[in-house]
């Protein structure tokens, strides 16, 4: 087997790629052949002046193949395994061992980062290769606990390394910071909307969909950006989840264990939210895996858009198929989103008369789509507070955030404690077998159930969604058997108030 | 003979006492094979350098190494890809251009520009 071995990405997982260099005489040239694209090829021009930095002058016809060599190779990972390959060829360094070479290079033959660091690192692991990245790149190959990796400033530290006249670094184990930001704004910041917090509680605690609506300025995009402050924190295996993501997409990870919020604008692409591209990257959906995806003015998106929300949001997970493959990312996310309740913006409010005609009214409803709407747990009306409300300067605020945020992890962790061992991480995430066969719903209350989903016409997905709701009400309670009054909460937020859509 | 062409020679002969001063070792010199033709084939530091005379006097519009274009380039590749494969040479190989530039006077001045299709993929 050859020994010096690069990455390729497949979805957020890395698949090793054989790096194999042979050169015969003749007039220089460097031909890469594994199906690469333009980035890989250009790989020859950066591997040669790099090694011509260091001195090594390559000579001759070059053949680097790329195996498996079916695959298609993307982007400048591949650039630091190249370099090696020819350099061990030309029996300038040896390796003689497996590794993992992962790094773009520079002309002067510096190494720089590269997106997929963490898959690598993962990989790395799982076959007990040394993994050899960028400087750069190890921050987030740190949280990959178990990995014998080493920072590469240098090709010329590189071979010094392996020729035995130079050790390099290794990567430091970094349990992954704690730090949680302060809460920006913090629940003691927002008058009045004591309704729309416990909402948020509930959301977070167990990863509930949530829309606020309300008239325009009554505070909904501020409720839901409070969300980010009561989040509980990333579980270990949460956080290399998300980090996979990140490194994936090549965003500069933050090291902490503060779950993902993003925010997106009502103008994103499909692509830009679902993933996919050119180049195969996750989307919005998929960076917000285990946390927030925000969607403000939620009217406002692209109906093909949202209905491309539907499967995601229901299998946690998303499969982009292109010609070229199919890929599955992650995107277990809590959906908040906020929108007004009319194109006016004024149904319902109590003072501003709506100017909505029937006709309108009726064009904004069809915006979003009964399967959408179906997939919210909580509805939640934002009113606006009234002129004496809003000048009132007082403390009575609610608790800070801080506090709720105790309440929700004390939550999580019940739940945590009780599907932990069957693989789910919050209420939201239980299918429908586990939720009928092991979700304490006693008789009195499966009848009160009954009478309710026959009331308000709830479909079978919709029972399913009140009762997790109503099993993460119970756990902010610090109760075992689910009771009336939590469903009884849980089936409010599901009515909603003043919506147009509930009409 | 034309005076470029008397020039030219000219220049070949210095270049190649030059080159031998500078550690070429002259294999042949004016191989012709029809697809073109090579002026000096020397080994220089374990390989096989194929190197193209140019001559020119100072202030013509061109120094002598623009004067190699792409389609002598290729000629050259041809020609030295024949003199190898005749000559059994399977080590590496190179194409180097000695631009020979002719002061007022008369006086030659020797620039090198070794391995001038490094690099190029249009070949």
């Amino acid at each position: 087997m050859n020994t010096v071995l690069g990455v390729t990405l497949q979805g957020i997982e890395a698949l090793p790629v054989e790096v194999e260099v042979e050169i015969t005489g003749g007039l220089f040239s460097i031909s890469v052949v594994g199906l690469p694209d333009a980035a890989v090829r250009e790989a020859r021009e950066r591997v040669r002046a790099a090694l011509r930095a260091l001195g090594m002058s390559v000579r001759g016809r070059v053949a680097v193949n790329l195996a498996p060599a079916d695959r298609p190779k993307e982007g400048a990972l591949l650039d630091l395994a190249m370099a090696m390959g020819i350099a061990s060829s030309m029996k300038k360094a040896s390796c003689l061992k497996p590794a993992l070479f992962l790094g773009e290079l520079a002309l002067d033959g510096r190494v720089r980062r590269v997106r997929g660091a963490v898959p690598a690192a993962i990989l790395a692991r799982k076959r007990g290769w040394p993994l050899f990245v960028s400087p750069e790149n190890a921050a987030e190959v740190a949280l990959v606990h178990g990995v014998e990796a080493y920072a590469v400033e240098t090709l010329a530290d590189l071979f010094d390394h392996f020729s035995g006249q130079g050790q390099l670094p290794r990567v430091e184990q970094d349990p992954g910071s704690e730090f949680q930001g302060k809460p920006d704004p913090d629940f003691a910041d927002i008058k009045g909307q004591s309704a729309a917090k416990r909402a948020l509680e509930i959301a977070a605690a167990g990863h509930h969909n949530v829309l606020f609506v309300g008239s325009p300025g009554s505070g909904k995009t501020l409720l839901a950006r409070a969300l980010r402050g009561v989040l509980p924190p990333l579980s270990d295996e949460e956080m290399l989840e998300t980090l996979l993501v990140r490194s994936t997409v090549g965003l500069a990870s933050e090291y902490s264990r503060e779950r993902p919020f993003r925010a997106v604008h009502h103008t994103a692409s499909a692509i830009s939210i679902c993933g996919g591209g050119s180049t195969m990257r996750p989307g919005e959906i998929s960076l917000a895996h285990r946390g927030v995806l925000f969607l403000d003015e939620f009217t406002e998106f692209r109906r093909d858009l949202l209905e491309s929300l539907r499967q995601p949001l229901e299998d946690g997970v998303i499969s982009v198929s292109r010609a070229a493959g199919t890929v599955t990312y992650p995107a277990r996310v809590l959906l908040a989103t906020a929108c007004n309740p009319c194109p006016c913006g004024f149904y319902g409010d109590p003072v501003e008369p709506c100017r909505c005609s029937a006709s309108a009214l009726e064009r904004y409803r069809r915006k979003i789509s009964g399967p959408i709407l179906d997939r919210i747990d909580l509805y939640v009306n934002v009113p606006r507070l009234t002129p004496e409300e809003l000048v009132q300067i007082g403390d009575d605020n609610g608790p800070p955030s801080e506090h709720v945020r105790e309440k929700v992890i004390a939550a999580r962790t019940m739940q945590w404690e009780r599907w932990g061992d069957q693989g789910y991480q919050c209420n939201a995430e239980l299918p429908e077998k586990v939720l009928r066969r092991q979700v304490a719903v006693g008789g009195e209350e499966r009848a009160f159930l009954k009478t309710m989903a026959s009331k308000m016409r709830l479909s079978g997905r919709g029972i399913s969604r009140v009762v997790k709701v109503g099993r993460t009400i119970a756990d902010l309670a610090g109760s075992e058997k689910v009771a009336v009054e939590h469903l009884a909460e849980a089936l409010a937020y599901r009515e909603g108030g003043a919506l147009p859509w509930t009409q | 003979m034309a005076r470029h062409l008397e020039i030219g020679a000219a220049g070949e002969a210095w270049a190649a006492r030059e080159l031998e001063r500078l550690g070429y070792r002259i294999i042949e010199t004016n191989v012709n094979y029809g697809v073109g033709e090579l002026d000096i084939v020397a080994e220089e530091s374990g390989e096989i350098a194929v190197v193209e005379v140019r001559t020119r006097t100072i202030g013509r519009m061109l120094p002598p190494e623009a004067t190699v274009g792409p389609r002598k380039t290729r000629k050259l590749v041809k020609a030295g890809s024949i003199w190898v494969d005749r000559n059994g040479w399977d080590g590496p190989w190179r194409i180097d251009i000695a631009a020979v530039t002719l002061s007022a006077s008369g006086e030659p001045t020797l620039e090198i520009f070794k391995d001038i299709t490094a690099g190029s993929d249009w070949l």
